[in-house]
């Protein structure tokens, strides 16, 4: 705490902490997807993300593919894997007590990260496509920081407008508010179960193939990315998946701002704060629980 | 009664076979033996929190290395002498337990599981962190001190004293509303029992053990460090080893630790990843085909009482 | 007559529905009370409401003139208000005698012996060491009705209690109803089965799109206009 911080310094967190707010927000907001159709929290969530990012990796190293293009590859490969694992395991579990899906959900996720490591080793990779920064004013956008920013934003945009405009995503959407009324308007739950868990594995593989660009990946990567997707739900309101985008910002600048005054080694230290903090205060979220 | 009788004479049996064991015993059987008690408190622990209230603690290992902290901290800068050190990482691993919970059981869900997902994290980034008191990332060395024996017997009195917690629990009343909560907790609340409290106080009882075997799990190692006490894949043995041998009841997950020990040491040892696949592969299999474990199920087949 | 419970202008919504609309209604001490109306016309709603397994979102709740809204549903309990669900709820994998014994407080030798003289009383004492989630649906709807009872409660709330239940059955737990009223309890019961109201209640209340549309003895609510057209339709 030698250095004084200047405005300078503060705008420029606040600027990261955004940017990375829209990462966090898309992967949590397929979290979230999960939770709020079958009421299974996926533990799975963040290794679904480093499989991605491996997909990304592999593509962009064995056939010199730009990385940001593998990024319909990633979300497909991971939407299958999704769908696999739901229509063969998950499905069993999806009414049963909530101890038996997070335990399946955990085991999954154990057996993936160690598939991962035979696979790939526990060695770092990286994607050394793009570095440096934009400047902007006084301020500097990392560059693959901010099209990161800018595919986050754009696959969200996505993902919402499916869930608003398109039949299936309406059915989504009425599943997650009450199953039993849509099971009685003729959806075909079972399908949508396949679809939103085939989804939110996509949405946590995109996050893992902009992440390869930015940081180096290992197997390991993603039980934090299960923790700090739903750290941005808590944030935003179980069932509100608009409030997963302001969640996702608000992690993004909390951890930039504690970066700043503390270190960076204590971020994820004070994001788990914020979240007992919240459980403490407004257990409902900061913006309040299921919209209608 | 007789099959009680027996199965006592056998208890005791075992007990004076343990205690002598150190005599005849060769150094590495000495510490294989310590290893297999730490493992039969931190799955009896485990059991109290999750095999009762259905609550799963994704980070129980967390408790493990807030222990060994405590105690190590203790011993080096404080110069205690290891087994209070070990009570006190107990305590500690109680306080943590405290803080953690209060907030997050109040709530039902995926709340608790989750924020103990998180904890393990949090603890290693924080003791990397305070450096002068932790040594940070290059650990902490304790005094050397020959004490494998001593250590052992503390190591086995802890497992006896989880197992013998373990049946109090299971066999009283609080234990039968520790249940409710798994079975029904918003009938459990309608019929007058303060679940939030119960949790919290299962929570608090299965955080003592890990602190203590924490404790003297450092001393026995001599030297401590984030990584090497805060492994996610610790948690992972002990649910494995629950499920396994079959949760909520008393012998289940002292069955667990010791199969799933002894195939550990003698299989797998070598095949770090693809034993920890098997484990997550285990994890799927038991919940979907036999999620009440061994025991469990010979509990339900035979109508025994949950104190086998 | 003193009012055991008095609830005041009650609402609960869900959303954009609302499931309860200012009701206001009082229980007197010692008498048995039904509540009926149409499927979703609030009534299971308001019973949680006064449980405290759903949150009011506005109204009062007394109980021997104390207020008990906002209060945990373990601290309503705890105060003597006991109650049964529409869908059982017993332990299942607790014993007959354990879903009894664990909500009980203080001497556990009078919790059993108070346990065992009332699975006595349903003739369930040859069952009592079997887990619950194995008995028979009429043998569990027993074991949870006694299970209201191991805490004496002053005020018994059960939610269709008829349902399902055959007729030896209903007769018995229908006196049992009786013999709480006469030692001085309060009770409120949902039901669908009009005999059954008709034959015990001496105080009913309508409910219907969540309003309090009657009250009074049940001869009166049967030719009540208002109460046929909400069941029959105009």
């Amino acid at each position: 705490m030698n250095v004084a911080i200047t405005p300078e310094m503060v705008g420029q967190v606040v600027i990261s902490g955004i940017l990375s707010g829209a990462l966090y927000a898309m992967v949590a907001l397929g979290l979230a997807l999960i939770f709020g159709v079958m009421r299974v929290i996926n533990i799975a969530h963040g290794p679904f993300l480093m499989l991605g990012a491996y997909t990304t990796v592999i593509l962009h190293q064995s056939l010199g593919l730009n990385p940001y293009l593998t990024l319909p590859a990633s979300m497909l490969l991971l939407f299958a894997l999704g769908v696999f694992l739901q229509r063969t395991l998950v499905f069993r579990v999806v009414d049963a007590p909530e101890l038996s899906s997070l335990l399946l959900t955990f085991g999954v996720s154990i057996a993936l990260v160690n598939l991962a490591q035979l696979g790939f080793t526990s060695d770092l990779r990286s994607v050394e496509y793009i570095t440096g920064s934009w400047p902007l004013g006084p301020f500097a956008l990392s560059k693959s920081r901010a099209i990161a920013f800018g595919v986050a934003a754009i696959v969200s945009g996505g993902a919402f407008l499916f869930l608003g405009r398109t039949r299936l995503g309406k059915a989504i959407r009425a599943t997650s508010q009450n199953r039993d009324v849509a099971l009685v308007c003729g959806i075909n739950v079972p399908r949508i179960h396949l679809v939103t868990f085939g989804l939110a594995a996509a949405l946590a593989a995109a996050g893992g193939t902009l992440l390869s660009v930015i940081v180096a990946i290992q197997p390991e990567m993603g039980q934090i990315w299960t923790f700090k997707s739903f750290l941005v739900i808590v944030l935003g309101g179980a069932g509100n998946y608009p409030g997963a985008l302001l969640g996702g910002v608000l992690l993004g600048l909390v951890e930039q701002l504690a970066s700043l005054f503390l270190t960076a080694q204590l971020s994820e230290a004070v994001a788990y704060v914020l979240l007992v903090l919240v459980l403490l205060v407004r257990p409902t979220g900061l913006l309040g629980g299921r919209q209608t | 009664m007789s099959a009680r009788g027996g199965f006592l004479a056998a208890l005791a049996a075992a007990a004076v076979l343990l205690a002598l064991y150190p005599v005849v015993a060769t150094g590495y059987g000495v510490r294989a033996a310590l290893q297999l008690f730490m493992w039969v408190a931190l799955a009896g622990s485990w059991n109290i929190i999750s095999g009762l209230t259905g609550y799963v603690s994704f980070g129980h290992v967390a408790f493990f290395g807030a222990g060994s902290y405590a105690a190590g901290i203790l011993v080096v800068k404080a110069g205690w002498p290891w087994p209070v050190a070990s009570l006190a990482g107990g305590g500690a691993a109680a306080l943590l337990a405290l803080v953690i919970g209060y907030p997050c059981l109040r709530l039902k869900g995926p709340y608790f599981a989750i924020a103990m997902l998180g904890l393990n994290e949090v603890l290693r980034a924080l003791v990397s962190y305070f450096e002068g008191l932790t040594g940070g990332g290059s650990g902490l060395s304790l005094p050397t001190l020959e004490a494998s024996v001593p250590i052992y017997y503390a190591m086995a009195l802890t497992a006896a004293a989880v197992t013998g917690l373990t049946y109090a629990v299971i066999t009283s009343r609080f234990g039968l509303r520790l249940m409710t909560i798994r079975e029904d907790e918003v009938a459990a609340e309608a019929m007058g029992i303060d679940t939030a409290r119960h949790k919290l106080y299962a929570f608090l009882l299965s955080a003592v053990g890990p602190g203590i075997a924490g404790g003297l799990a450092a001393r026995d190692q001599g030297y401590i460090e984030p990584v090497s006490v805060f492994p996610l894949a610790m948690t992972i043995t002990m649910i494995v080893m629950v499920l396994f041998g079959g949760k909520g009841t008393v012998w289940g997950p002292v069955l667990g630790a010791v199969v799933l020990f002894v195939f550990q040491e003698v299989v797998w040892a070598r095949f770090i990843y693809l034993h920890q696949l098997l484990f997550g592969a285990i994890i799927v299999a038991v919940v979907l085909l036999m999620p009440r474990g061994v025991l469990g199920l010979l509990q339900i087949r035979y109508r025994l009482p949950r104190t086998i | 007559m003193t009012a055991a419970l008095e609830v005041e202008g009650l609402r609960k919504h869900f959303g954009g529905v609302t499931a309860v609309d200012g009701v206001s209604l009082a229980l007197e001490t010692g008498r048995i009370h039904g509540l009926i109306g149409p499927n979703g016309s609030g009534k299971t709603t308001l019973f949680n409401c006064i449980t405290g397994l759903e949150r009011r979102d506005a109204g009062h709740v007394r109980f021997n003139g104390e207020r008990i809204d906002g209060l945990r549903p373990w601290q309503i309990a705890q105060k003597g208000i006991g109650r049964t669900f529409q869908v059982i709820r017993v332990f299942p994998e607790l014993s007959a005698l354990e879903n009894l014994l664990v909500v009980t407080r203080g001497s556990l030798a009078a919790a059993r012996e108070r346990a065992l003289e009332l699975l006595a009383f349903v003739k369930l004492e040859r069952l009592r060491d079997e887990y619950a989630g194995n008995l028979s649906y009429g043998q569990q709807k027993l074991v949870e009705f006694v299970r209201v009872l191991m805490r004496d409660p002053a005020l018994v709330l059960l939610d269709e209690p008829a349902a399902g239940v055959n007729r030896t059955l209903l007769n018995d737990l229908l006196d049992a109803v009786r013999r709480l009223r006469d030692q001085g309890k309060t009770i409120l019961l949902v039901e669908h089965d009009m005999k059954v109201i008709m034959g015990l209640c001496e105080t009913v209340f309508v409910l219907d799109h969540g309003e309090k549309i009657a009250e009074g003895p049940p001869g009166r609510i049967q030719t009540d206009e208002r109460v046929i057209e909400a069941y029959f339709g105009r």
